[in-house]
C-alpha cells in the first residue's frame, strides 16, 4: 500500500523545522529514519497531512562527551552508529549491548536513536534503556527548550510528552558512577524480532558492597518500560547476595508487571521470562558493578 | 563439447534476472488498459449463503462487472476431485455451492478501474449468511452424529486406507519392549516470497489467456476449461516467474476467476486485461496448508533391537476440501512404520473433512507427518533397549529385498544404509557417545538422529508421464536447438538442470540451446512441480526428445524436431484388500540426518548448533542446486520444527500475516550444515537421477525433537517447539 497523500518539508535547521511544526500542528508529523513512521503510513494508520523531515538537519547528528562525564546524542543520530561508537561503549555500556537487539543492521542504518525514543514502543528497547540509566531529554519548540527525565517522558502506549509543536532534539546519557554495572538481556522468537520480554539493568554500589542504587526496567510487558520498583526496593541497602537476587527477581515477576498474553506468548510465559531476565540482568549488572566478569 | 554438461553447478539462468529485477512474475505484468479485480472472500468457516446483493457494489463508479455463483458455467473444480465451488452462492448450477466450508471460500469477484475501487465495492456486496455448526476436530467430525459436510462423504470421510501385514494381534507377545505414543503435528503455511497474483486477456487468437505462477500450467487449463465449459483449447495458460510454491500453488487460485472475468466481460464487449494480486493475507487465508495430524503408534521389538509389529492409527484434517488430501493419505500411511520392515503390522488412516483450511500439498505430501510418529518411535524404541539410534535404525532398514508395509520391496536400488552410515559417520555417532563441549547449565546440548525415504511422483496408480519437444537447426552441423518443456521452473532450478540434461543429450554447448517454456499454446504437459518427480521425469522426456530428434537429424530432416511423452512404470492404489500387495510407487529417494542442538533450559530457546543432512539423489545434474534444496528443506524444516505456529480457532485464521506466523530469517537457520550428495543411481532415472526436493526435510523435526531430548530428558509429541512449550514440557512454567 502506499501513504495518503502528504505535504512535504525538508528543512536544514531545527529552527526551520520547529516552524513547520509550530505552524501544522497536528497536522504534522516528523519524519526520522522512516522505519516506524513509513509503514505505519502506508498502512494508513498514520496520515499526517505534513511531513516535516530532518534528515537534512545536519545539526542533529552527533554523539559527543558530555561536561558530566556522560554522553550527548543527537537525535538524529542512526542507530547503527551509535552501535558502532567507541564513547557509547565506553561511556554508556547498556545502550551499546542493548542496540544489535534493535532489529537487523538495515533497518539501524536508518532508523535514529531519537525516533526510536520519540515513537515509544512498549517492546522497544531504548525507551527503557534510557529510563534504566536516567537519561535526559532535551525537547525543543520555537518557545524555547525544556529537560525531562526518561522516566517522566514515557506516558503511555506510543505516548510521550513531546507536544505537536516540539521535537525531541538530544539524549544526555548520564555517566557511570564508581562501582555501577548494567546489563541487557531479552528472548525474542526470532532474531531481530520484538522482545517477548526483555530487561534493562543498572547498579551502584556503596562503599561496602551494599546496593546503593538499583534500576531494573522491562520492555514488552506493559504500555511502556516498566520500572520494577519492588523489586528494586527489595535490594536497595542490601548486599546483592544470590538468594537477594532470586528474591528480588520474584518479586518483579510477581509484584511489578502484569504481562498480557498474545499469538507470540502467553501471560504466564511473558512472567517467567520477567523472573529469569531479572535474575541474570541484575546478576550480570552487580558482578560488573563489582568488577567481575565483562 | 557438451558432453559432461551434468554433474556441474551450470549458473541458473535465472539468477541474474532474478538477482537485478528485470525478471517478471505475475504481479509485475502491467497493461495500458488494465482491470483490477478484487475477491470476496466468505471469512466465515461454515455457512449457507441465503442472499448476495451486489446492487450497490455495482453502482459504485469504477466499477466494471461484479461476479458471483451464478455467472460460473460449471462451479466446481478441484485437482483430485470436482469438490470445491469456484464461487459460493445460492444461484448455481452446483448443487450445495451454497455453502461456504472454510473461510477461504469465495463468494464475489469485482472487477474494477482500480484496485482500491474494487476493493471499496468488494466492501459494498451484502451477504446474508445462516452460520452453520463448525466442524474443527476431524475425530469429532467422523463422529455419526456430526453434520455432513459434502454429500459424496459419509462421516466426513475424505479418504481411507488400512494395510495389513502378518499377523499383529499375537505379535505382541513375541515383543520384549513395547513402545506407544500419540503424535500431533501442526498446520504449516507455504509462505512463499510471492503471493497469488496473475492477470488474463483475450490473446491475438481469441484464446482466453491467464497469466499465473502456478505448478502444471496443463492442469491449470483443464481446470479453467471445465469451469468455463470450453475446450481447452480455448484457454491458455502462461507462467510468468514462480516465486516459490512448495506445493501451494498446485491448486487453484486466481486462475479460473481471472479466466471467467475475461470470459463475461467479453460477452459485454469489454476486451481488457484483468489483473489481480493478492495481499500476503489473501494469500495465508485463500491457499491451502500442510496437513494436521494426529497419530498413534505402538510399535514392538525384541531386546536385542528387531521390530515385530506395528499398530498405527492416523487422522489427517483434510479441511474443507479434497485439494490432495487422498495424495498426502497414501504418503502418510506408507511413511508412518517408517523405512523399516515389520513382519506383521497394522496401519488404519483415514482423511477427515472439517471446517478448517483445506489441508494440501506441501513438500512432502504427509511424509513429513509419517516420519515424525515413526521416527519419534525409533529413537523412542532405540532409548528403551538403551541402543545407538543409528545401530537400531540398520539392524531394521530396508534393502532391496526386505518388504515395504504394503507387501513389496522397494524398487530402483535402496541406499538407506548407506545415507544412515555416512550422517553417521560425518556427524561422529560411532565414535563419541555426545557431543563434545561446552554443555553446562542451563544450556544443555544434545544430539538426535532420523531418516527417511519418499516416492517420487504421485503414483499410487496414478501413470506418471512428462512431455519434451526438441528442435534442432544448421546444415551440416546442429548450429542451435530449441527445447520445449512445461514443467515449472518454481525456484527450484528445473530450467537450468533441463537445459543441461538438453546439453548432455544432444551433445551441444547449453549456449546453444533455448528454451520454450509453460505456454499451453505450444508446450503440452511435462506434469506437475512436485512431489520430487520433475528432475525424474522431465529428464527423461528431455532425453527421449532429444534422442528422437538426433534420429531425425541423421534422417537429414532438417530442421529436425521430435516429441516425446515419457511414461514412468505403472504403480496400483493402496490394496483394498487386506494382505493384498501393492506396488503403489516406481522410485524413491532416501535421506538421514544427524541434528546438534543446545537448549536453553531457562528460556525454552533451542539454538540449532549443526546438521548433517546425507541425501542420495542418484545423480546430481547440478550439485550446486542439489544443496540449493537440501539446506532450503532443512531451514523450512527447521521453521516446521520449532518456529511455525499456524494458529486456527473455530475455523478461523489467528496468524493470516508474516508478522504474527514467524517463519525463519537468515539468522535463525542452523550454525552449521553440512550437506552430503550420495550418488546411488536408479537404474530409471536420467542419468541415474532420483527425486530429491522433499527428502532432506523428512527427517529434520524427529531429528531436532530426538536432540532435544537428549539434551533435556523429555520427550516432546507435539511442536512447533516454541521456547513456551519447551518449558511447560520441562515443568517450568
Ligand atoms: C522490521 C522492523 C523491526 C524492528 N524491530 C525493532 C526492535 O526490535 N526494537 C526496536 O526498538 N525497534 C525496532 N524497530 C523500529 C526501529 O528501531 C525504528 O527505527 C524506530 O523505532 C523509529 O525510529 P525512526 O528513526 O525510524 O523513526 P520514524 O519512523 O521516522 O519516526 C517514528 C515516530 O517518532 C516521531 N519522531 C521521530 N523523531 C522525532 C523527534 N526527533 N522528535 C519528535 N518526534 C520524533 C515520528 O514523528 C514518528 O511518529 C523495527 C522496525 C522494523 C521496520
Amino acid at each position: 500500500m502506499k501513504p495518503a497523500p502528504f505535504k512535504y518539508y525538508a528543512p536544514t535547521t531545527a529552527e526551520e523545522a520547529l516552524a513547520h511544526l509550530a505552524e501544522h500542528g497536528y497536522d504534522a508529523k516528523v519524519l526520522a529514519g522512516g522505519q516506524s513512521l513509513i509503514p505505519t503510513m502506508n498502512f494508513r494508520l498514520a496520515q499526517p497531512s505534513v511531513l516535516v523531515d530532518l534528515n537534512h538537519v545536519s545539526e542533529l547528528f552527533y554523539i559527543k562527551p558530555g561536561g558530566d562525564g556522560g554522553v550527548l546524542v543527537g537525535a538524529m543520530t542512526r542507530e547503527s552508529q551509535v552501535e558502532h561508537d567507541p564513547l557509547i561503549a565506553e561511556r554508556a555500556p547498556l545502550v551499546f549491548e542493548a542496540m544489535p537487539h534493535i532489529a537487523h543492521p538495515q533497518i539501524r542504518n536508518r532508523g535514529t536513536f531519537g525516533g526510536c525514543i520519540a515513537h515509544a514502543d512498549p517492546a522497544a528497547e531504548l525507551p527503557a534503556v534510557s529510563v534504566a540509566l536516567d537519561a535526559r531529554l532535551r525537547i525543543r519548540s520555537q518557545a524555547g527548550e525544556r529537560w525531562v527525565s526518561a522516566d517522566e517522558f514515557f506516558v503511555g502506549f506510543f505516548t510521550t510528552v513531546i507536544e505537536p509543536d516540539e521535537l525531541l532534539v538530544e539524549i544526555a546519557l548520564p555517566p557511570m558512577a564508581p562501582r555501577s554495572g548494567c546489563s541487557f538481556q531479552e528472548v525474542a522468537r526470532r532474531h531481530g524480532d520484538y522482545a517477548l520480554v526483555g530487561a534493562a539493568a543498572s547498579v551502584a554500589l556503596d562503599h561496602q558492597g551494599r546496593c546503593q542504587r538499583v534500576r531494573l526496567v522491562f520492555l514488552s510487558v506493559g504500555e511502556g518500560p516498566v520500572e520494577a520498583g519492588r523489586a528494586a526496593d527489595l535490594l536497595q541497602g542490601q548486599f546483592p547476595t544470590p538468594e537477594a537476587i532470586r528474591a528480588a527477581a520474584e518479586t518483579a515477576a510477581s509484584a511489578d508487571v502484569d504481562p498480557g498474553s498474545d499469538i507470540h506468548a502467553s501471560a504466564d510465559y511473558r512472567r517467567h521470562l520477567v523472573k529469569i531476565l531479572a535474575r541474570q540482568s541484575l546478576t550480570q549488572a552487580f558482578d560488573r558493578a563489582k568488577g567481575i566478569g565483562g | 563439447m557438451a558432453i559432461g554438461a551434468i554433474g556441474k553447478s551450470h549458473p541458473r539462468i535465472d539468477a541474474v534476472g532474478k538477482v537485478t529485477g528485470a525478471t517478471r512474475y505475475p504481479g509485475d505484468q502491467n497493461y495500458d488498459d488494465e482491470l483490477w479485480m478484487k475477491i470476496l472472500f466468505a471469512r466465515r468457516p461454515h455457512a449457507r449463503i441465503l442472499s448476495v446483493d451486489i446492487s450497490q457494489a455495482e453502482s459504485l463508479p469504477g466499477v466494471v462487472a461484479v461476479l458471483t455463483a451464478k455467472d460460473v458455467p460449471v462451479n466446481e473444480y478441484g485437482l483430485q476431485i470436482p469438490d470445491q465451488p469456484v464461487l459460493c452462492g445460492v444461484v448455481s448450477g452446483k448443487q450445495g455451492a451454497d455453502i461456504v466450508r472454510f473461510v477461504g471460500d469465495q463468494v464475489a469477484l469485482i472487477i474494477a478501474e482500480s484496485e482500491k475501487i474494487a476493493a471499496q465495492a468488494r466492501d459494498l456486496i451484502h451477504v446474508e449468511y445462516e452460520d452453520l455448526p463448525v466442524l474443527t476436530d476431524p475425530r469429532q467430525a467422523m463422529a455419526p452424529a456430526s453434520h455432513c459436510l459434502h454429500p459424496h462423504a459419509p462421516e466426513n470421510v475424505a479418504d481411507r486406507h488400512r494395510i495389513v501385514k502378518g499377523d499383529v494381534d499375537s505379535a505382541w507377545a513375541n515383543c520384549d519392549v513395547i513402545i506407544e505414543g500419540e503424535y500431533h503435528t501442526p498446520f504449516q503455511e507455504h509462505a512463499y516470497l510471492q503471493p497469488e497474483a496473475g492477470s488474463a486477456y483475450l490473446d491475438e487468437q481469441g484464446r482466453i489467456t491467464v497469466r499465473v505462477a502456478g505448478q502444471w500450467a496443463w492442469e491449470d487449463q483443464q481446470q479453467i476449461a471445465h469451469a468455463l465449459d470450453l475446450p481447452p483449447e480455448r484457454v491458455r495458460v502462461v507462467y510468468d516467474a514462480i516465486g516459490g510454491a512448495f506445493g501451494g500453488r498446485e491448486d487453484m487460485s486466481v486462475q479460473i476467476v481471472l479466466a471467467l472475468a475475461v470470459m463475461r466481460l467479453a460477452e459485454r464487449g469489454i476486451q481488457r486485461p484483468v489483473k489481480i494480486i493478492w495481499t500476503r493475507e489473501e494469500s495465508i487465508i485463500g491457499h491451502c496448508k500442510r496437513h494436521p495430524m494426529v497419530i498413534k503408534s505402538k510399535w514392538g521389538a525384541t531386546r536385542d533391537g528387531k521390530l515385530v509389529a506395528a499398530e498405527v492409527d492416523l487422522v489427517s484434517d483434510a479441511g474443507a476440501y479434497m485439494y490432495t488430501s487422498n495424495k498426502v493419505l497414501g504418503n502418510a500411511t506408507l511413511t508412518c512404520t517408517g523405512p523399516y520392515e515389520f513382519p506383521n503390522l497394522r496401519v488404519d488412516t483415514v482423511a477427515v473433512y472439517t471446517n478448517n483450511p483445506p489441508g494440501g500439498a506441501f513438500r512432502g505430501f504427509g511424509a513429513p507427518q509419517g516420519h515424525f510418529a515413526a521416527e519419534m518411535q525409533m529413537n523412542k524404541l532405540a532409548e528403551a533397549l538403551g541402543m545407538s539410534p543409528v545401530a537400531v535404525r540398520l539392524k531394521n532398514i530396508l534393502d532391496d529385498e526386505k518388504l515395504l508395509s504394503v507387501g513389496t520391496p522397494l524398487p530402483g536400488g535402496v541406499s538407506l544404509k548407506q545415507v544412515v552410515e555416512e550422517t553417521a559417520h560425518a556427524a561422529g555417532w560411532q565414535t563419541t557417545a555426545r557431543p563434545a563441549g561446552r554443555s553446562k547449565p542451563p544450556a544443555l546440548k544434545g544430539r538426535g538422529f532420523a531418516a527417511g525415504f519418499k516416492n517420487v511422483g504421485f503414483s499410487f496408480g496414478y501413470q506418471e508421464n512428462s512431455w519434451a519437444k526438441v528442435a534442432l537447426e544448421g546444415t551440416a552441423q546442429i548450429e542451435q536447438a530449441t527445447l520445449f518443456i512445461a514443467g515449472a521452473d518454481v525456484g527450484q532450478g528445473h530450467h537450468t538442470a533441463m537445459l543441461q540434461i538438453a546439453a548432455e543429450a544432444l551433445d551441444l554447448s547449453a549456449s546453444r540451446i533455448a528454451l520454450v517454456v509453460s505456454d499451453t499454446a505450444v508446450t503440452q504437459s511435462s506434469g506437475s512441480a512436485s512431489a520430487s518427480r520433475l528432475t525424474f521425469l522431465a529428464g527423461n522426456a528431455v532425453m527421449g526428445a532429444a534422442e528422437r530428434a538426433l534420429a531425425c537429424w541423421r534422417e537429414e530432416e532438417r530442421p529436425a524436431v521430435a516429441e516425446y511423452t515419457y511414461l514412468a512404470p505403472q504403480t496400483m492404489p493402496i490394496a483394498d484388500v487386506e494382505g493384498q500387495p501393492s506396488t503403489p510407487n516406481f522410485a524413491y529417494g532416501y535421506v538421514a540426518q544427524s541434528v546438534e542442538v543446545e537448549v536453553d533450559t531457562e528460556t525454552g530457546a533451542i539454538h540449532v548448533i549443526r546438521v548433517v543432512s546425507a541425501d542420495d539423489v542418484g545423480r546430481a545434474i547440478n550439485p550446486q542446486q542439489v544443496i540449493g534444496q537440501i539446506e532450503g528443506a532443512v531451514v523450512q524444516a527447521q521453521g516446521y520444527a520449532m518456529l511455525e505456529n499456524f494458529q486456527v480457532e473455530d475455523g478461523y485464521i489467528l496468524t493470516p500475516h508474516l508478522s504474527t506466523y514467524l517463519i525463519p530469517g537468515v539468522l535463525d537457520i542452523p550454525d552449521q550444515l553440512d550437506s552430503i550428495i550420495v550418488q546411488h543411481p536408479d537404474p530409471r532415472g536420467p542419468y541415474g537421477v532420483r527425486g530429491m526436493a522433499e527428502m532432506p526435510y523428512l527427517p529434520l523435526t524427529p531429528a531436532l525433537i530426538a536432540a532435544v531430548h537428549d539434551a533435556t530428558g523429555v520427550w516432546f509429541d507435539d511442536f512447533p517447539l516454541t521456547p513456551e512449550r519447551v518449558l511447560r514440557g520441562l515443568g517450568k512454567i
